[in-house]
């Protein structure tokens, strides 16, 4: 009786342990309770140890924390006509595990949802906006005055007034997609646009305009060396001229004054007796003009040769 | 205490193992003396076992969580701690001290005293971006970060790395797309400030119990194809710079001199002047001294002025004709001139 006893107790444990009474869940997990595949009360969300009924019902476990989903749409034309690849990324819950499991069933089937629709969401809108939209967040002015200055990169200035930025076009586009994932009882928490790259084609046309713009820029300083150069040339050449003519004026000033001032004091001492002077000067000049190659010829009847031809006192 | 109820006849698991051991012993002779069969012996083992797992230790800078039948129960510090054993409590050690960093658009090969970093030109996919001014950039960089809430980290979200990885780029991505090709390569230390702030908020926002240490932009450049001309525009600037430079040059090489020049034609000038009055003033003395005397004797002293005068001038000449008038004739009479300039010769 005892034996008989102990094996049903046994049986019985076994039954508990192997035949599925006792299952926990875990913090991160969720469980649909099913009978013979159809769901069967409410989903279990609360983890620790949990009690179903052995064989006939099933447990399925879904993940209660947030899942990831990265995007690829491919190449999209933006409005402006450029064709740039865009990369998602979203974060995504199990919000509704029941209608999950009657809709999606598992997890793969539930990325290929989100690819569907959040896919298609961001084609629709990365091709109804401009490529700046999903670039820029704000209408924070950029720091470019040098390519301002350079001309360039204002066509992109012009029109940018940005509307949502890439803020709001994750929003923009999480918000479209939301109730179209909501039948499949998943809640979409956040999706960011991750990367934007052109496409080969126009990498290579944006490569040429950035050369193009810096070679732009580097001809400007450049020439903006050479006039600043000219300039300093012109001003040297300016400069040795003033300096050389006022000096030229100055000493020529001093110079007449001196002429002058010597004019001046001659006149004062020769007004005395002009006619003295002009015979004292005139001997000086004699001395200073009358040379070897110079020829006389005088008469004896001057006042020097007068005594060759006799003493006597003449008058 | 749990444990105990759940452990049955077991020895306290606090107790000496060596004791425990011989306890078990002395019990399975005992046992076996009695007649019980093997299968106890296997069942004391393995309850033994089982008690073992009761103990673990935290090292410094861990947490251990512990859930209990998956349920979220208590983290415990470092140190020695207790638990229920396996099977009805689980645990999870977390290094919430330790700062991970993760790499974008480099990895480090090597971490050393000269750090090797892989070529950036493989992950260009993490760090090619997209400037305000629509052109592109290369901006690798790395975020450093503590697993600061082990609760969160667990249980809130899947694949926390990965998660800050894709948040990471998306948020520097934002950073730098509000921001010129010129701003992101000179202000990196201002977008890795934004960029922190931006990321922990995002990151607060995925509850994935991360605390963000540092974002470090590591390097920011443009493209490869476009990098010579991004060079050029510094050279051009560095040749500006020379022209304005060697204009200056020129202009100090020759504009210092010239004013000297000009003040060395001032003195000249200025002792010009002063020559011609001195000059004229000592012509002006000497004339009213002779006058003076003239003026006394004015017949002698004009004779002697003038005979003196020919006294000098004479000897000169080259040649002096003497003519008499009386004679009728214009022959010439003497040669004065030559004689006088041979006897002068030797």
């Amino acid at each position: 009786m005892k034996s008989r006893l102990l094996i049903a107790v046994i049986a019985l444990l076994g039954i508990f342990i192997f035949g599925g009474v006792f299952y926990t869940v875990d913090e991160t997990e969720q469980v649909v309770i099913t009978q013979f595949g159809k769901p069967v009360g409410d989903p279990i969300t609360d983890p620790g140890l949990q009690v179903k009924l052995p064989f006939i019902q099933n447990a399925n476990v879904f993940p209660k924390t947030l899942l990831e989903w990265n995007g690829d749409p491919g190449q999209i034309p933006t409005q402006d006509k450029t064709f740039i690849y865009v990369e998602t990324f979203a974060r995504w819950r199990i919000k509704d595990p029941l209608k999950y499991y009657e809709t999606v069933y598992n997890e793969i089937a539930a990325q290929k949802k989100l690819d569907d629709i959040l896919d298609s969401a961001t084609f629709n809108f990365i091709s109804s906006h401009h490529l700046v939209e999903a670039v820029r967040n704000s209408n924070r002015l950029l720091e470019e005055e040098v390519i301002a200055s350079a001309g360039l990169a204002e066509s992109v200035q012009e029109q940018i007034s940005i509307k949502l930025g890439r803020v709001g076009m994750n929003r923009g586009i999480m918000e479209q997609a939301k109730p179209k994932l909501e039948k499949f009882g998943i809640e979409i928490i956040d999706l960011r646009i991750k990367r934007i790259n052109y496409v080969d084609e126009v990498q290579k046309k944006v490569y040429e305009r950035m050369i193009a713009e810096r070679k732009q820029i580097s001809e400007k300083f450049r020439s903006e060396g050479k006039g600043e150069s000219k300039k300093i040339e012109g001003e040297r050449g300016k400069e040795l001229q003033r300096i050389n003519s006022e000096a030229y004026r100055q000493a020529q000033e001093i110079k007449g004054k001196a002429d002058g001032e010597a004019a001046r004091i001659y006149a004062g001492a020769y007004n005395k007796d002009p006619e003295f002077y002009s015979f004292l000067k005139t001997l000086d000049a004699y001395r200073k003009t009358i040379g070897k190659d110079s020829s006389v010829v005088l008469s004896t009847k001057s006042d020097f040769f007068k005594y060759l031809k006799g003493y006597e006192e003449k008058q | 205490m749990p444990w105990q109820n759940n452990s049955g006849r077991q020895p306290p698991p606090w107790a000496n193992m060596e004791l425990t051991a011989e306890q078990l012993t002395k019990q399975l002779k005992s046992m076996l003396g009695k007649g019980f069969s093997g299968i106890w012996l296997i069942v004391i083992v393995l309850a033994g076992l089982w008690g073992i797992s009761c103990f673990y230790t935290i090292q410094p800078g861990e947490a251990g969580v512990v859930q209990r039948f998956g349920k979220f129960v208590r983290i415990t510090g470092p140190g020695l701690n207790l638990k229920l054993p396996a099977g009805l409590e689980t645990l999870t050690k977390v290094r919430v001290q330790y700062i991970y960093t993760e790499e974008f658009g480099i990895r480090t090969i090597q971490a050393g005293v000269d750090t090797e970093y892989s070529s950036s030109r493989e992950y260009l996919n993490e760090s090619l971006m997209l400037t305000g001014d629509l052109n592109c950039a290369v901006v690798p960089w790395i975020v450093q970060f503590r697993l600061a809430d082990p609760y969160k980290y667990l249980f809130k979200v899947r694949d926390v790395k990965k998660t800050l990885r894709d948040l990471s780029e998306a948020v520097m991505r934002q950073v730098v797309g509000d921001r010129s090709i010129n701003e992101v390569i000179t202000e990196r230390l201002e977008i890795a400030t934004a960029v922190k702030v931006e990321l922990q908020k995002a990151v607060n926002e995925a509850d994935t119990g991360i605390t963000i240490v540092t974002v470090e932009l590591k390097r920011a450049t443009v493209p490869d194809p476009v990098q010579p001309s991004f060079n050029e525009v510094n050279q051009s600037l560095q040749e500006k710079e020379r022209m304005i430079y060697e204009a200056r040059e020129a202009y100090n090489k020759v504009v210092p001199e010239a004013s000297g020049e000009a003040q060395r034609v001032l003195r000249e000038a200025e002792g010009y002047a002063l020559e011609r009055i001195n000059q004229a003033k000592g012509d002006a003395a000497r004339f009213l001294s002779l006058w003076t005397e003239y003026a006394n004797a004015k017949d002698v002293t004009r004779r002697r002025l003038y005979l003196e005068a020919m006294q000098d001038v004479l000897p000169k000449l080259g040649k002096t004709y003497i003519i008499d008038p009386e004679q009728g004739g214009l022959l010439p009479l003497l040669n004065l001139g030559e004689k006088l300039a041979e006897e002068k010769k030797p």
